[in-house]
C-alpha cells in the first residue's frame, strides 16, 4: 500500500515512499530525518509536533502524509533563514523562552505563524496563538516575553542581514575576551548554552537518535490491578512477521530493583503477580514500533484476579488484600518521629486547631516521553542512551539487575525534555532495551507513549493529612503534630524517602518548639508514586500554610504577620536537627507583601476577588547518597552500616584545556534536563578559570567522558556540582600560576586570572580589548600553552562532598539534611466566578532567597515555571482512577495542565543573600520555588469565596459545592 | 500510537466518494480534517479498512452568502469559519464557538462537516447551529436531502446520514433584524478545554421587544445537542427579564441529561446548565437589541 508522495518541505520537494497509514510526523522524523518535529502525545493535545502547512500551524500527528502532498510544509528546520536565526528565535534565546526545549520547535512555529499575520500582536493574541503548545518548564512567562519583545531582535528587518550566526554565543559569550573589565560569568543573566540548538530544532533527544540496524521494543501491561499471572502464551506474537523476540518474567533476571536499597521490590517483568493496571508482564522487540505494538495484542495472558485496594486507609485494615508479602498490612514505611513535648505544648497553647487535608495524584507530565536505546559493544560494554535525570543511579541499577560492573556500563544522556522527578529512576525501558539488545545483538529503542507514562507513574504521592497546631495568644507556634497517610501505589520507588520528607522539611521554615510526625506510606494497587518537584513536601506544605492562615484569622492576626512572628532565621538548628545556615525568609516576606500591596488588598477586595499568601523552602541537595557505601556492584557489597558522612564525592568535575589554550572543556555528569544546569555550571567554571564563558564547552552527557555526579534531584546541582566545577577551575589556575608569574615577573601568590587574562593582583589591567593584551598582563591562553609545552595535558579536577555529620542520630534523620536551605514567599491573586466556581489565577508575586544567584535569567525561569506548575496542580491536575484501578485520564486532554491562557502574570524577585556553604554564595531554586505556590492559591481562593477547600485539586465543582453548603447553613429556613 | 493498516482513497468528486462509501460500507470512514477520526483510530475506538479522504473535493469548500441563507461547506475549517466576514457580521454566536474551540492547530485542521458528522456530544458547533435553525445538506447520487439539523443527530456519534450520503455542508437562514444568538460554554481550562457544559440560545424579538421565537440548545449534557423545548417555549410571548431567564434556566436544567465523567459530575453539569442558560439568553437578547455584538 506504499505509494510515492511528493512532499514539499522547507522549500524542497521530496519524493517519499509512504504508507496510507503514515502520519506526517512519522514521515518527517523517520524518513526525512527532520527530528525537530517532536512527538509528545500523538493525539493533538500537546502541540510539540506543530508544523506549518501553507503558513498555518497544524498538528503533524493528526495528518496523513499522503493527504498533505503538494501543500507547503514548514518544519522548525526551515525557519532559520540561510543559517541565521530569525529575530523570533533570537528572542527565545535571550528572553528565557527556552528551558527543556521539547515544546520549543512547536512554540516557535506557532509564534512565527502569528507574527507573519500580526507583526505586533496583543498579549491576548499571543496567548490564543500559543494555547495549543503546552510547556511544562517556563510557566510561559519567558515565552510571552520572547514573542512580545521579538521586535527588539529585528535587525534591518530581515534575518539574512543580521550579524548573528547560529553557532555564535550570545551576550556574555559574544566576545572571546569581553572588553569590559567588569565582565564576569557569575551573576549575569546569560542565555542558556543550548538555547540556539533548541530553537532551531538541532537539539537531539533520545527518540531523535537512530542507530544502524536498530529495532524497537514495546511492553505489555496487565489489564487488571491485582492478580497472579497463571500462563502466558507468546506464540502468536512470535509468529507475527517482523517480530524478533518476546520476553516475559521467566526471561528476566531474578533480581529485584527499585530506588531505596532496603526496598527493592520490582522485577523487570512480572514473575508472579501484577500489582497495578499496566504493570509490566511481557515485552516485544520488532523491526519497527508499529509491529511491536501490534504484537502486544497477540500475547495471551491468563490471570487469577485478586481483590484490589486503592485507598491507603483501607489498605491498612486487617482483612485488606496483601499486595506484597513483605509489607505487613501494606505498610511500606512507617515513620514515627517526636521532638520536644508535643502534648505539653498543646496543653499550654492558647488556641489549638485540627484540620484534615487531602492531596491529589499529580503526574510530572514532562513534554518529552521517556525513551531508551540500548546497544552492546563487542567487548561486553552496555551503551545505554536514556532520557534520565540520574545517569549515575541508572548505571548503578543496571549493574545491579544485569550483574555486571558499573565500569562496563556507559550511560549517555541526550538532551532531556523535562523531568521534574519523573525521570529520576531506572525504567523498564532501560532494562528491557538492554535485555533485548543483548539477545538480538542489535540496538533496541523503546519509547513510552503518553498513556504509558501515566501507567509507569512515579508522580507525586497523594497524601492524606491530619494536622494539629497549637499557638499562643500572639500566634507563636507552641506545638505541631501531623499524621500522614501517603498513597504509595504498588511499589516502593522513592517512597521511603518521600515518607520522611513529608515530615522533615516542615520545621525548616517556622520554629516548632515541639513536633510530632507519624507517617504511613501505604501500598495500593496503583502505579507507584515517586519523587516529584519538592519531593514529599508540597502537599504537607500546602496543608500547613492553609492551617497557619486559618489560625491567623481565628486570632485576628494578619496572615503575613503570623508568619513573620514564627519565621526561621539564619544560623539556626531546627527542632529535628536540620542545620539552617543563611536564611533571609523574613526579607522575602517583607518584600512580597510590599510588592503585592498586601495591606491594601487583604480582606479589602470586591466579592469574587481574593489574595493569599504561601511560603516554602527546600533543601539544596540531599546530604546523603541514596545508597550506602562506595561505588561498587551492589552484589559484591556486604550489608553496610550507615556512616554519618559521605563515602565518596557526590559531584566530580574535570576541566581540560585545549592545547592552544583557547578552549576549556568541562566534563561533569550533572544532568541537564531543561533546568539550566549546563549553563550555570559553565558560568561557575569559567569564573573560577578566569576566562569568558564563551571559551568553555560543557560535556555532561556521557559517563565515559564525565566523572560521576549523582544527578538532577533534590535541587543539588547548583550547590554540589557548582563546587566541583569551581574547584576544577581553581586547580587549573594553580597549575598556571608559576608560568604566569614567570611571564609577569611577579610572585606566584600575586597571580590572578580574569576574563582571559592573567595579571598581578595589584596591577589589574586597564583598557582591555579583544585584539590586544595590556602590557601589564599576559594572555591566559599564552600561559596555558607554556604549561602544555612543559607538562603535556592541562587538566584540573574538582570534587564535592557534603559536610560530615549532617543531621541528627534518630531514625530517618538523614532525610531533609542538606548543606543549605532555600526560602520563599508568594502572594497569589485570583478571580472566582461564584456562579460556576471557576478560578482564574490572575497574578503571582514571589520573592525568594536562593542565596546569591549564579544566573538570574535561569533563576527567574525556575520560579516562573514552578509557579505555573504549582498553580496548575492546585486547581487542575488529578490522575483519576475507577474502582478497578484503571486510570480514567491517562492523556493530556483528560489530565489537564495549564496552557498559556491559564498562566498568571508573574513577578519574580530575589532578596540579597549569601550562603557560605554554597559556591559563590548560591543555594537552590528549582524545587523550593514550587513550595509556596499551593498554599498561596488555596488561601487566595478562600479569601475570594469565603470557603476553604482542603482537598486538592480545588476544582470549580468543589468550590460550588462548598458555597452551596454554606448557603444552606446560612439560610436553612428559606430552602 | 500508530494508525492501523487501512487503505487511503483520495476522492476528487462527491460521486466518487459516494461510490467508495457504498462499496466499502461500514469498513470505510470519510476523512476530512482528521482531528476526530485519526484520534479514534489510534485509540482503537474505531476500526476501518478504508479511509476515504474528501479533502480534494472542491465543492465542499467555501462559505457563500445566498439570498435567504448562509451556506457553509463541509470542508470549511474552523479557522476559515472564524475569519469569514459574513459570519463575523451576521452570526456572532458562531464566533463565540469558533473562538473557544480547541486550539489553533486543531482549528486549522478541523472542519465544520467533521464537527457535525462526528456527532460527539461535547462538540461546539452543533448546539450553535441548531439554535440558528440550521439545516444539514446531505448529498447522494439521488440528489440533495435537506434536514433540519436537530433531526440529524440521533445519538452519541450517531447521525441520520445514510451510507451513500455525504454531508456537504449546512445552511443557516438569514438572520432577521431583531434576532440574536449566543453560545456560552464552560471548560475546566482557559485554553484547549473540552466543554463540560454549554448552552446556545437564540431569540427573535417582536416590535414590542417581547420574545417571539426562541431556542435554548444544550451541549455536552446529553448524547445529542439538546433542543430544550420546555425552556424554549417558556420564553415565548414574554419580555426578556432576569427573572424569566432564571425560571427558564431551571427548566433547561431539568431537560439536561448529563453524565458523570473525569470532567465533572452530572449534578455539577446540571448546575452549570442553569447558569449558562441565563448567561446565553442575556447575551442573545443583548445582540437582538443590538446592545452588544
Amino acid at each position: 500500500m506504499s505509494s510515492v508522495a511528493n512532499l514539499s518541505v522547507n522549500g524542497q520537494t521530496y519524493a517519499v515512499a509512504v504508507d496510507s497509514y503514515d502520519t506526517l510526523v512519522d514521515v518527517l522524523r523517520d524518513k526525512l530525518r527532520l527530528t525537530g518535529t517532536k512527538k509528545g502525545c500523538s493525539v493533538g493535545d500537546c502541540g510539540v509536533c506543530t508544523v506549518l502547512i501553507d503558513g498555518r500551524p497544524m498538528n503533524a500527528c493528526l495528518m496523513l502524509a499522503a493527504d498533505v502532498a503538494d501543500r507547503k510544509i514548514t518544519t522548525i528546520e526551515g525557519v532559520a533563514c540561510e543559517g541565521q536565526m530569525t529575530p523570533l528565535q533570537k528572542s527565545f534565546v535571550h528572553e528565557g523562552g527556552v528551558q527543556c526545549g521539547y515544546c520549543t520547535p512547536g512554540m516557535v512555529l506557532s509564534a512565527t505563524a502569528l507574527l507573519d499575520r500580526r507583526p505586533n500582536p496583543t498579549s491576548d493574541e499571543i496567548k490564543d496563538a500559543l494555547a495549543g503548545n503546552l510547556c511544562r518548564c517556563t510557566g510561559y512567562s519567558g515565552i510571552m516575553r520572547s514573542v512580545s519583545r521579538c521586535e527588539n531582535y529585528r535587525d534591518n528587518g530581515t534575518c539574512a542581514k543580521t550579524n548573528h550566526s547560529l553557532g555564535e554565543k550570545q551576550d556574555g559569550r559574544s566576545d572571546y575576551r569581553p572588553s569590559s573589565r567588569a565582565a564576569t560569568s557569575v551573576g549575569v543573566p546569560m542565555p542558556r548554552v543550548d538555547a540556539g540548538d533548541k530553537v532551531t530544532g538541532r537539539a537531539i533527544y533520545t527518540d531523535d537518535i537512530t542507530l544502524p540496524n536498530m529495532v524497537y521494543g514495546k511492553i505489555l501491561g496487565s489489564p487488571i490491578a491485582h492478580g497472579r499471572v497463571k500462563r502466558i502464551d507468546t506464540s502468536k506474537a512470535e509468529a507475527l512477521p517482523g517480530v524478533l523476540a518476546v520476553i516475559t518474567g521467566k526471561d528476566v533476571p531474578d533480581t529485584q530493583y527499585g530506588v531505596s536499597p532496603a526496598r527493592y521490590d520490582e522485577y523487570v517483568l512480572a514473575r508472579d503477580k501484577v500489582r497495578h493496571v499496566e504493570d509490566e508482564v511481557a515485552a516485544v522487540a520488532a523491526i519497527d514500533e508499529r509491529t511491536a505494538e501490534a504484537a502486544l495484542e497477540l500475547i495471551e495472558v491468563e490471570y487469577e484476579e485478586l481483590p484490589c485496594v486503592l485507598d491507603p486507609y483501607l489498605a491498612a485494615e486487617e482483612d485488606a488484600p496483601q499486595i506484597h508479602d513483605r509489607y505487613e498490612r501494606n505498610i511500606n514505611t512507617h515513620v514515627a518521629q517526636s521532638f520536644g513535648d508535643v502534648e505539653q505544648g498543646f496543653a499550654e497553647s492558647f488556641h489549638v486547631r485540627e484540620e484534615t487535608f487531602t492531596g491529589n495524584h499529580i503526574y510530572q507530565s514532562p513534554l518529552e516521553p521517556h525513551a531508551s536505546i540500548a546497544t552492546w559493544d563487542h567487548d561486553g560494554t552496555l551503551v545505554l542512551y536514556s532520557s534520565t535525570q540520574v545517569p549515575h543511579y541508572v548505571q548503578y541499577m543496571m549493574a545491579h539487575v544485569l550483574h555486571i560492573p558499573l565500569g562496563k556500563i556507559r550511560v549517555i544522556r541526550p538532551t532531556v525534555g523535562g523531568g521534574f522527578g519523573g525521570k529520576a529512576e531506572t525504567t523498564p525501558l532501560d532494562l528491557c532495551a538492554a535485555l533485548f539488545s543483548k539477545k538480538l545483538g542489535r540496538p533496541v529503542k523503546m519509547v513510552y507513549s503518553r498513556e504509558e507514562m501515566f501507567h509507569h507513574g512515579r508522580g507525586r504521592h497523594k497524601q492524606h493529612m491530619k494536622f494539629k497546631i497549637g499557638v499562643d495568644r500572639d500566634g507563636i507556634i507552641r506545638s505541631f503534630a501531623s499524621e500522614i497517610y501517603l498513597d504509595g501505589g504498588a511499589y516502593s520507588s522513592f517512597g521511603v524517602a518521600t515518607a520522611y520528607y513529608a515530615g522533615s522539611v516542615l520545621p525548616t521554615l517556622y520554629r516548632f518548639p515541639a513536633y510530632k510526625y507519624d507517617g504511613y506510606r501505604m501500598m495500593t494497587n496503583k502505579p507507584a508514586a515517586g519523587a516529584m518537584r519538592g519531593h514529599g513536601v508540597p502537599q504537607p506544605r500546602f496543608a500547613f500554610e492553609c492551617l497557619l492562615s486559618m489560625v491567623a484569622d481565628d486570632l485576628g492576626i494578619d496572615p503575613v504577620e503570623i508568619r513573620r512572628r514564627n519565621a526561621m532565621t539564619s544560623n539556626s538548628m531546627t527542632v529535628n536537627e536540620m542545620d539552617v545556615g543563611s536564611c533571609e525568609f523574613l526579607r522575602t516576606l517583607e518584600a512580597v507583601s510590599e510588592k503585592a500591596k498586601w495591606d491594601q488588598k487583604y480582606n479589602k477586595l470586591p466579592k469574587g476577588k481574593g489574595i493569599g499568601i504561601g511560603c516554602g523552602g527546600f533543601v539544596s541537595g540531599a546530604g546523603y547518597c541514596i545508597y550506602r557505601g562506595q561505588v561498587q556492584l551492589s552484589h559484591e557489597k556486604g550489608r553496610e552500616s550507615f556512616q554519618k558522612k559521605s563515602i565518596f564525592p557526590h559531584a566530580n568535575a574535570i576541566v581540560k584545556i585545549s592545547e592552544d589554550g583557547m578552549a576549556a572543556v568541562l566534563m561533569i555528569g550533572a544532568a541537564e534536563i531543561g533546568q539550566g544546569s549546563d549553563t550555570v555550571l559553565t558560568q561557575m567554571c569559567a569564573e573560577s578559570l578566569g576566562i569568558p564563558a564563551s571559551r568553555l564547552r560543557i560535556r555532561s552527557e556521557d559517563s565515559d567522558i564525565s566523572p560521576l555526579d549523582l544527578g538532577a534531584y533534590s535541587s543539588r546541582v547548583t550547590l554540589m556540582a557548582g563546587h566541583a566545577v569551581s574547584r576544577a577551575g581553581v586547580a587549573i589556575v594553580e597549575k598556571l600560576r608559576p608560568y604566569a608569574a614567570g611571564l609577569l615577573g611577579c610572585d606566584e601568590s600575586m597571580v590572578e586570572a580574569h576574563n582571559g587574562l592573567m595579571f598581578a593582583r595589584d596591577a589589574e589591567p586597564e583598557g582591555v580589548s579583544v585584539d590586544s593584551v595590556p602590557s601589564n598582563s599576559v594572555a591566559w591562553e599564552e600561559v596555558a600553552r607554556k604549561y602544555f609545552n612543559d607538562n603535556g595535558p592541562l587538566v584540573g579536577t574538582g570534587a564535592y562532598k557534603p559536610p560530615d555529620g549532617l543531621g541528627g542520630s534518630y531514625k530517618g534523620a538523614t532525610v531533609g539534611t542538606s548543606p543549605a536551605y532555600s526560602f520563599g514567599s508568594a502572594v497569589c491573586e485570583v478571580s472566582v466566578d461564584l456562579e460556576t466556581g471557576k478560578v482564574k489565577i490572575d497574578k503571582f508575586t514571589d520573592y525568594h532567597d536562593c542565596g546569591t544567584p549564579i544566573n538570574p535569567l535561569a533563576v527567574h525561569g525556575q520560579v516562573e515555571g514552578a509557579v505555573v506548575m504549582g498553580a496548575s496542580e492546585t486547581v487542575l491536575e488529578d490522575v483519576q482512577f475507577d474502582e478497578k484501578g484503571r486510570i480514567l485520564n491517562p492523556n493530556l486532554h483528560g489530565y489537564l495542565t495549564m496552557t498559556i491562557k491559564d498562566a498568571p502574570e508573574i513577578f519574580s524577585g530575589l532578596v540579597d543573600s549569601y550562603e557560605p556553604r554554597g559556591p559563590f554564595g548560591a543555594k537552590e531554586i528549582g524545587e523550593g520555588s514550587t513550595l509556596p505556590v499551593l498554599g498561596a492559591v488555596a488561601h487566595a481562593i478562600a479569601n475570594a469565596t469565603g470557603v476553604w477547600i482542603k482537598d486538592l485539586p480545588i476544582t470549580p465543582e468543589k468550590i460550588l459545592n462548598a458555597l452551596n453548603a454554606k448557603k444552606r447553613v446560612q439560610e436553612p429556613a428559606s430552602a | 500510537m500508530y494508525l492501523p493498516t487501512a487503505q487511503l482513497h483520495q476522492a476528487t468528486t462527491l460521486a466518487k466518494a459516494s461510490k467508495l462509501l457504498q462499496r466499502f460500507g461500514s469498513t470505510a470512514r470519510l476523512l476530512a480534517g482528521g482531528t476526530d477520526l485519526l484520534v479514534d483510530l489510534k485509540a482503537k475506538r474505531v476500526s476501518v479498512d478504508h479511509i476515504i479522504s474528501i479533502n480534494r473535493i472542491a465543492d465542499l469548500k467555501g462559505v457563500t452568502l445566498e439570498a435567504e441563507s448562509l451556506r457553509i461547506g463541509a470542508l470549511v475549517t474552523i479557522t476559515e469559519l472564524d475569519e469569514e466576514v459574513a459570519v463575523r457580521e451576521h452570526y456572532p454566536a458562531i464566533i463565540d464557538a469558533t473562538q473557544s474551540m480547541a486550539v489553533r492547530q486543531v482549528r486549522n485542521l478541523a472542519t465544520v462537516g467533521g464537527n457535525l458528522a462526528s456527532a460527539v456530544p461535547c462538540a461546539d458547533l452543533p448546539p450553535v447551529f441548531v439554535a440558528l435553525h440550521a439545516t444539514a445538506l446531505l448529498w447522494s447520487p439521488n440528489g440533495e436531502r435537506v434536514l433540519p439539523l436537530e433531526q440529524f443527530f440521533l445519538g452519541a456519534r450517531r447521525t441520520a446520514r445514510r451510507d451513500d450520503e455525504i454531508l456537504t455542508g449546512v445552511g443557516i437562514p438569514k438572520a432577521s433584524p431583531a434576532f440574536g444568538a449566543a453560545y456560552v460554554r464552560f471548560g475546566l481550562r482557559e485554553g484547549n478545554a473540552i466543554a463540560v457544559a454549554a448552552v446556545a440560545a437564540s431569540v427573535q424579538l417582536d416590535g414590542d421587544g417581547a420574545i417571539e421565537d426562541a431556542r435554548v440548545v444544550l451541549g455536552a449534557v446529553s448524547p445529542i445537542p439538546k433542543l430544550a423545548t420546555n425552556a424554549s417555549d417558556a420564553l415565548l410571548g414574554s419580555q426578556p427579564t432576569d427573572d424569566l431567564f432564571a425560571k427558564v434556566a431551571e427548566l433547561a436544567t431539568a431537560e439536561a441529561d448529563p453524565i458523570t465523567d473525569v470532567r465533572g459530575s452530572a449534578a455539577f453539569r446540571r448546575e452549570l446548565v442553569g447558569v449558562l442558560t441565563a448567561r446565553a439568553l442575556t447575551k442573545a437578547v443583548g445582540r437582538a437589541r443590538k446592545e452588544d455584538r
